[in-house]
């Protein structure tokens, strides 16, 4: 067994375990300091990443402990993916610092271990390693989300995560039993084998039902959607972010490994399910976010649309929906990220999160305004931006698919439909900023340096993916090549 | 003497899980909490004549030991003065002794089924050894992961139940 191929995480779990012994001899002061270095650590991590590590041609996929951990294209794609969300969530918490009360650097360091969770999940190759990595996540998050223990919104949305989350834990692990009473086996590899012969077995697929709602919480799709928009505004900015991003990405690294890895034969058959969840999550998210005025809450209904509009790539079945998964999720990376960083700058002490504390923003920041509007401008799907490619994707592969099945028409008109509604609410942000019916405070918003490169990149990456998306669509292709 | 231990064990367990629910002396939930304990002690034992020690060691510890302090946690967290002036209602009687009786049909109706005494000893499995053997080989990689998340769930606990952190 070759324990390099574990060299992401390792890191990472060295990162965070540093950052905790390393708190209990700094000075209270330079604690706050402690995220630019967890930050340089996780940049290094996947300088690392991109320049050494590298798949031989000959084994795409590298296997270590048995066949329970997966090294391959679509795992070094997320890993990649997940380094780059928590680089700049790390960033964002240095700058939400001052508004928590204690316990900074352990913060920083729950941070670096919900990452090694979202490293392991997107190598795993067995329902034993999906179970522990996603339980990391979530109990990594159920303490993020109530670390600002002074708010009651903040414990109420930790509460509520818990709960929910323990519910969709019990539905996973149920499922996971079922599935491994029938077929012996928790390795995706070896259900592969075995799979198409229980196709018409009631217990296995219910218990493949089960896991599936259990991912389905992660990923916050309709009907499990219910956590999402109290979570999202309850939260410390930051979290949020990660949550929003990190462990929805995770979810569909693990979605596209059951359904298309361990499952494929009996995915074949589930198109009806998988579009039905698809389109009524775009149409929730959607609808319920047109009458939001708190900006996370409604970021958080946008997210669940979202999940919806992921989906559109998971039901097509086909090569070319799964790349557009992976196109949309680093679109949505740099869009959805530059839309948290500039909340945690420009609401500071807004009661709410009130999207009329936006007023009058171009003035008091114009980088702030410039990175909200395109942010809110690719979340609706405008060109040039990185989310109008990504959507275009999604629906070319959906109606690739449409001669199969008369179902896939009626999802595109549905996403089309999503579409147009949403751009009332995005623009109803953007319209907050310049037209403000009166605007309170005008003071100057300071953007430390380490946050204005930020969304420099956050911008370059959103043009960049809009206007030259060859580059990523060739890697995304390459990353789902092995999945069938 | 198996057969001794079989019938004391059950006595034992059938006695104290109706102590635990029907008390004639006390109402006192506490009360009721330690019989639970007795009762899932007794279950252990009956664990150990099947010969699965490591589901009767188990039962101690996480049942007996954690999930007990917890209940207890609660039961004194809560303060439950009014149980134990409670009234037994009678559509609770009802409702218990139909789902019960229930489950005790399905229950005699799967006996009777099955012939007994006629079959061979079955297989044990799930044996401490087995079971070490194969989380330090084949399930070593979640095993360490969830030392992971303990470490997590601790920092948590600290972080979010001290009364002034610097």
């Amino acid at each position: 067994m070759n324990l390099s191929l574990l060299s992401h995480e390792l890191l990472v779990l060295a990162l965070g375990l540093g950052l905790l012994l390393v708190d209990l001899w700094l000075p209270v002061p330079a604690k706050r300091k402690l995220g630019y270095v967890a930050a340089a650590g996780v940049g290094l991590i996947l300088l690392y990443s991109l320049f050494c590590v590298q798949l031989p041609a000959s084994s795409p996929v590298q296997y270590a402990f048995g066949q329970m951990y997966a090294l391959d294209g679509l795992a070094l794609f997320f890993k990649r993916f997940f380094l780059l969300a928590a680089l700049i969530v790390l960033l964002m918490s240095v700058e939400f610092a001052d508004r928590i009360a204690s316990g900074i650097a352990e913060f920083y360091a729950l941070m670096l271990f919900a990452l090694s969770g979202m490293l392991f999940a997107s190598s795993a190759n067995d329902f034993a390693l999906l179970f522990v990595s996603l339980e990391l996540i979530t109990v990594t998050f159920y303490v993020l989300t109530s670390f600002q223990r002074a708010r009651v919104t903040s414990l109420e949305a930790g509460v509520k995560y818990l709960i929910i989350g323990a519910l969709s834990t019990a539905f996973t692990v149920y499922g996971i039993a079922l599935v491994y009473g029938i077929s012996h086996t928790l390795n995706f590899g070896l259900l592969s084998g075995v799979a198409a012969q229980y196709g018409d077995n009631k217990i296995f697929l219910f218990g493949l039902a089960l896991v599936l709602v259990g991912l389905g919480f992660k990923i916050a799709a309709f009907p499990f959607q219910i956590w999402a928009p109290d979570v999202y505004q309850g939260a410390p900015t930051p979290v949020t972010a990660f949550l929003a991003i990190g462990s929805k990405a995770a979810g569909f690294a693990l979605l596209l490994r059951v359904l298309f890895i361990a499952v494929p034969d009996i995915t074949a058959r589930w198109s009806n399910l998988l579009i039905i969840i698809s389109g009524v999550s775009i149409l929730y998210g959607n609808l319920c976010a047109i009458p939001q005025r708190n900006l996370k809450r409604l970021l958080g209904y946008s997210s669940i649309a979202h999940a919806g509009y992921l989906l559109l790539g998971v039901a097509a079945l086909s090569a070319a929906g799964r790349s557009a998964v992976l196109y949309y999720l680093s679109g949505y990376l740099f869009t959805v990220l530059s839309a948290f960083t500039v909340i945690c700058l420009a609401l500071r002490g807004v009661e709410g999160e009130d999207v009329g504390g936006l007023a009058g923003l171009h003035r008091r920041s114009p980088l702030l305004a410039a990175t909200m509007t395109l942010a809110m401008a690719s979340l609706a799907g405008i060109p040039p931006l990185a989310g109008f490619f990504g959507k275009f994707l999604l629906l070319k592969a959906v109606v690739e698919q449409g001669p199969t099945h008369p179902g896939y028409y009626c999802l595109t008109f549905t996403a089309l439909a999503g579409v147009v509604i949403s751009l009332y609410y995005y623009f109803g942000v953007v319209r907050a900023m310049y037209w403000p019916g009166e605007a309170a405070d005008l003071s100057p918003i300071v953007v430390s340096k380490p946050i204005r490169l930020t969304l420099y990149g956050c911008i370059g990456g959103m043009l960049y993916l809009g206007l030259f998306p060859n580059g990523l669509l060739e890697a995304a292709n390459q990353a789902v090549k092995l999945l069938r | 003497m198996q057969d001794a231990l079989f019938y004391t064990f059950a006595f034992l367990t059938l006695m104290f899980g109706f102590l635990v629910i029907a008390n004639p002396f006390s109402r006192n939930p506490v009360t009721s909490a330690m019989f639970l304990v007795l009762t899932i002690i007794s279950l252990a034992g009956l664990f150990v004549l099947l010969h699965a020690f490591f589901l009767a060691a188990v039962q101690v510890l996480v049942y007996a030991g954690a999930v007990m302090v917890l209940f207890l946690f609660v039961i004194m967290l809560l303060d439950l003065k009014a149980e134990e002036r409670r009234k037994i209602k009678t559509l609770g009687v009802v409702g218990g002794l139909i789902s019960t009786g229930a489950i005790l049909a399905i229950f005699l109706s799967s006996l009777l089924k099955a012939p007994l005494g006629a079959t061979q000893s079955p297989v044990v499995e799930g044996g401490t050894v087995a079971l070490a053997k194969l989380l330090f080989t084949q399930y070593l990689l979640p095993f360490e992961i969830v030392s992971l998340l303990l470490l997590v769930a601790i920092v948590g606990v600290v972080l979010l139940s001290k009364k002034d952190l610097k």
